[in-house]
């Protein structure tokens, strides 16, 4: 056998580890009733944030945790533990993505996503009226 | 109905379409005479190429000239200047405001593709025809972005001249627009917030220079094998691929610095899709360059070189794809939104795509085959490895980000890692260190043949140095994690493997030193990674002693920390303070003091000023702040403060302690030191319109604020017509500190203070996190290094020829 086939095999086995580990290290999207009938497992949730309760976030306390309620695309809601500070401009947010688990009643977020569409669009020329003329 | 508005600039768009019609019309024109000439061998055909490129040319430069004049002027009434500028935006962020949209991003790309293809004209040569038809054809596809022409109902490109805002479907019924003077109250959308910074005035160009850099050797290789002249391209092809590697590289190292001064994530790499996008092409095109020199020298690895070569401009624009198409949509903090021409971005990576497979089909059995096979102990068999490594590690980065892609396409529904850092750092870690371990002997071999202990001898000085070095870096360090220390052995085996080739074999011959210099770099820029991100410190960890886990573990405090305005708390060897904000214009500054404490004295070491940009329309954006040192950077960050002024109203004062206090001692308020220096007959110079019988006794307090700056408050205790006793309180407003004292115990001496404080001092307050990265300017060293390296490399090369 040749060398150059050597490397070749090598070559391949690699890459289809890395497919594979890609694969079982990629997470899965599910929704608030899927994570918490699998506890302690962590997911991607998506949902967006219950304006219609409030958030509570006392850093005099613990600057590492937020919590808030969150509405999954069924629109089951579940509260959040986010172990993080309180991301600016929150309520702004018009989609959250959490990664995290769920420990008895509470979804427990690690990690979260924020879409805020107005970053990058947005806006109408109406409410570009410059100051000059105000 | 039509209504003559006033104030329009109409002409500026027609003109610049024209330009945008012509610049499309000339690529088109440019590649078929370039296509012909290469057929038929035709000097004409050439001829009209060059004039048809030269138009392409001036056309693209009017239009960026156009498009600048239309942005400095404040012309609205182009949706695309109402989207990316308005009048208070400062002149210096002209240009950030030039490529923050698409059209204006391909167009930098345009750009860079006819300066490279005018000096192509003048140096391919034999190679011309052939080279520029490929790089004429990409021309006419990026020209055909920015075309806004409708096909049946399929628009193709998006163009900046022609949407008028009052037309633009999202607008178009707004009632402002029934008034004909609407320009002279409108004003624009302005930047992007996180793009107000300088950083995207210097990244964005260079990084677009990396991308338009890969045409040039994938223009070689197709113009090979189409012309069947399979080895005749490495000579010239071999100084742009490395120059192409040299500034892709700065690219993606300012990317890194640019997330590190002024993003939030803490780091100059997160593996985010957007950072994976430009790194990947990268790796393929060093793969692709080094195996192009291997060819040049040895004569093998001919198609792995036409294959990574032309995998680097296709990742280029599938990276293009990827960021641009809104499909990485919620895995990336950065991914764009789609302008409706991912379709036809996809048409052109699938186009080039099947052409350069097709192409190597098709010359597949005429390439030539290299008769025996490399040795194992050969300059080229090794870089050969190397650069297999990297088209591997490329390959996972390339799959994981790909995640949301292939979702779409196999319609699963898999998630990106949780812990992306995580997943590729334990993928990429073993593949650095087999590259830098390759990296640092390859060296000593020659090409062809080679007697292994003769190699051996060479390389067990590095050897043994290398092993030494991290056997003390890791212990200075505590370096205990076997994949940290791995890596420590292998980007210090690189570096001293570089340095000893550099004085034993070249004996100082700097001419022939690129590679080795642009190795070391590397090797020190990987060794910075290693320590800065392996070894930093968050010390803004909850130090206050109030118990924060009731909650479980989990949420023990350990990154961000509460700090009140004038509280003072140790974070890491610092003392850090947070005094207070400006505001000023769109900025809220942060005054972040760090101190040394010596014995009981504070002494201010430096003041950070983390900032949020106010922006109400996209959002408010905070900015990090970091003191660098020569040993260390000291990071800290903002990430939670409230921004309305709503600064407690509430007034008065309320009582902190009363103690009983002698001359000498030190009594502790919430922002302040006060000690008792004397107690005297007198009022200490206040005008109290005593009489003889009144008694005045006075305590001198020295004041000690956190900044280590000394005051001093002077309180009276009168006792009028020896019956009734009227303390007279002395005030700080600074520092909201009220002291007074009703009692002098006359057998010790001591009076009792008492201490009141401002209720509205205390409100303020900041959460920030702080990190501390050591020997981060290795990092930048070594990417300075890298880069250097391969720019004399690419000189000597062209300087030889």
């Amino acid at each position: 056998m040749k060398k150059g086939h050597i490397v070749l095999i090598i070559l391949i086995a690699v890459a289809i580890g890395a497919i594979v580990g890609s694969i079982s290290d990629s997470s899965t999207y599910a929704d608030f009733d899927e994570a918490f009938s699998n506890q302690e497992r962590e997911f991607h949730v998506v949902g967006t944030l219950n304006k219609e309760k409030p958030t509570i976030y006392n850093p005099q306390e613990n600057a590492d945790l937020f919590r808030f309620h969150m509405l999954d695309n069924n629109g089951v809601e579940k509260e959040i533990f986010l172990q993080k500070a309180k991301p600016q401009d929150f309520e702004r947010s018009e989609q959250i993505v959490l990664i995290g688990q769920a420990k008895n009643d509470v979804f427990v977020a690690r990690e979260i996503l924020m879409k805020c569409p107005s970053k990058y669009e947005d806006g109408s020329p109406e409410e570009t009226i410059s100051n000059a003329t105000l | 109905m039509e209504i003559n508005y006033v104030g329009e600039h109409l002409w500026i768009g027609g003109v610049g379409n024209l330009f945008i019609i012509l610049s499309f019309v000339a690529a088109l024109f440019a590649t078929i005479s370039f296509f012909q000439a290469s057929r038929l061998k035709d000097e004409s055909w050439e001829k009209l190429g060059i004039l048809s490129f030269r138009v392409h040319s001036v056309a693209a430069l009017t239009i960026i000239g156009l498009l600048f004049f239309m942005l400095a002027n404040h012309y609205f009434e182009y949706h695309w200047v109402w989207s990316h500028t308005s009048s208070t935006m400062p002149i210096k962020y002209l240009l950030s405001a030039f490529w923050e949209g698409q059209e204006g991003s391909f167009l930098l790309w345009t750009f860079w593709h006819v300066v490279i293809g005018n000096v192509l004209i003048f140096t391919a040569k034999n190679w011309r025809k052939s080279v520029m038809t490929v790089v004429s054809s990409v021309q006419m596809f990026l020209a055909s972005m920015i075309l806004g022409v409708f096909i049946i109902d399929f628009k193709l490109g998006s163009n900046p001249f022609t949407q008028l805002l009052r037309d633009h479907p999202d607008f178009i019924n707004l009632p402002m627009f029934a008034n004909p003077n609407y320009l002279e109250s409108l004003d624009g959308r302005g930047l992007n917030p996180l793009l107000q910074n300088y950083w995207m005035t210097i990244h964005p160009p260079i990084t677009f220079l990396g991308y338009a850099l890969t045409i040039v050797p994938f223009s070689y290789a197709i113009a090979a094998l189409w012309q069947k002249n399979y080895t005749g391209w490495f000579k010239p092809g071999l100084p742009w691929a490395y120059f192409g590697v040299a500034v892709f590289g700065t690219g993606i190292i300012m990317g890194g610095a640019w997330a590190y001064e002024a993003l939030s994530f803490g780091g100059f790499w997160a593996w985010d899709p957007v950072e994976n996008a430009s790194l990947v092409p990268w790796l393929t095109l060093v793969g692709g360059a080094h195996l192009m020199m291997i060819f040049k020298n040895k004569g093998s690895s001919l198609l792995a070189a036409f294959v990574l070569v032309i995998l680097s401009f296709l990742l280029v624009l599938y990276s293009t794809f990827l960021t641009r198409s809104g499909v990485l949509g919620e895995t990336s903090v950065h991914a764009f939104t789609d302008l409706g021409m991912s379709g036809q971005l996809l048409i052109y990576l699938l186009f080039y795509l099947f052409l350069a497979i097709g192409l190597i089909i098709w010359r597949y059995k005429d390439l030539p085959k290299s008769k025996n096979e490399d040795d194992l102990w050969s300059r080229e068999f090794w870089m050969f490895v190397g650069a297999l490594i990297l088209m591997i590690a490329s390959f996972q980065i390339a799959f994981t980000t790909s995640i949301p892609v292939i979702n779409k396409v196999f319609g699963t529904n898999m998630a990106p890692p949780a812990d992306p850092v995580d997943h590729y750092n334990s993928w990429q870690l073993p593949f650095a260190v087999l590259t830098l371990i390759v990296m640092g002997f390859t060296i000593f071999l020659k090409y062809k043949k080679n007697t292994f202990l003769k190699f051996f001898k060479r390389i067990v000085g590095p050897l043994i140095a290398s092993l030494i070095l991290t056997i003390v870096i890791g212990i200075a360090l505590k370096m205990t994690n076997p994949y940290y220390l791995m890596m420590l052995f292998a980007s210090t085996f690189t570096v001293s493997g570089n340095l000893n080739y550099i004085s034993s074999i070249l004996n100082g011959r700097v001419k022939k030193a690129g590679a080795s210099i642009s190795h070391i770099g590397f090797g020190i820029l990987m060794l910075g990674t290693l320590i800065s991100m392996s070894s930093n410190q968050i010390i803004s960890s909850n130090t206050s002693g109030v118990d924060v886990s009731q909650l479980g573990d989990e949420f023990k405090n350990n990154e961000n920390i509460l700090l009140l305005e004038g509280d003072t708390l140790p974070m890491g060897k610092y003392f850090v303070t947070y005094k207070g904000r400006e505001k000023e214009d769109i900025y809220i500054r942060f005054n972040i003091e760090y101190l040394s404490k010596i014995g009981n004295e504070y002494k201010p070491e430096f003041v950070l000023q983390p900032f949020v940009q106010l922006n109400d329309r996209m959002g408010n954006v905070p900015e990090p702040d970091t003191k660098h040192f020569l040993k260390e950077d000291v990071y800290t960050h903002i990430t939670y403060a409230t921004l309305e002024t709503t600064k407690s109203k509430e007034d008065g004062y309320k009582e902190l302690k009363t103690e009983q206090i002698g001359i000498g001692d030190t009594v502790y308020a919430s922002n302040a030191i006060l000690v008792l220096d004397n107690i005297f007959r007198g009022t200490g110079g206040k005008d109290l319109q005593l009489t003889d019988k009144d008694i005045a006794i006075t305590a001198r307090l020295r004041v000690f604020d956190f900044n280590t700056k000394e005051h001093f408050l002077q309180p009276t205790f009168v006792l009028k017509d020896s019956s009734f006793v009227l303390p007279i309180v002395a005030e700080k407003e600074e520092l909201g500190l009220k002291v007074s004292f009703d009692k002098i115990d006359t057998e010790t001496g001591k009076i009792s203070l008492k201490i009141e404080e401002s209720k509205a001092a205390k409100k303020d307050f900041v959460i920030m996190k702080a990190v501390v990265f050591p020997y981060i300017n290795l990092l930048w060293l070594g990417a300075i290094l890298t880069v250097i390296g391969i720019l004399f490399s690419v000189y000597t090369r062209i300087k030889q020829d």
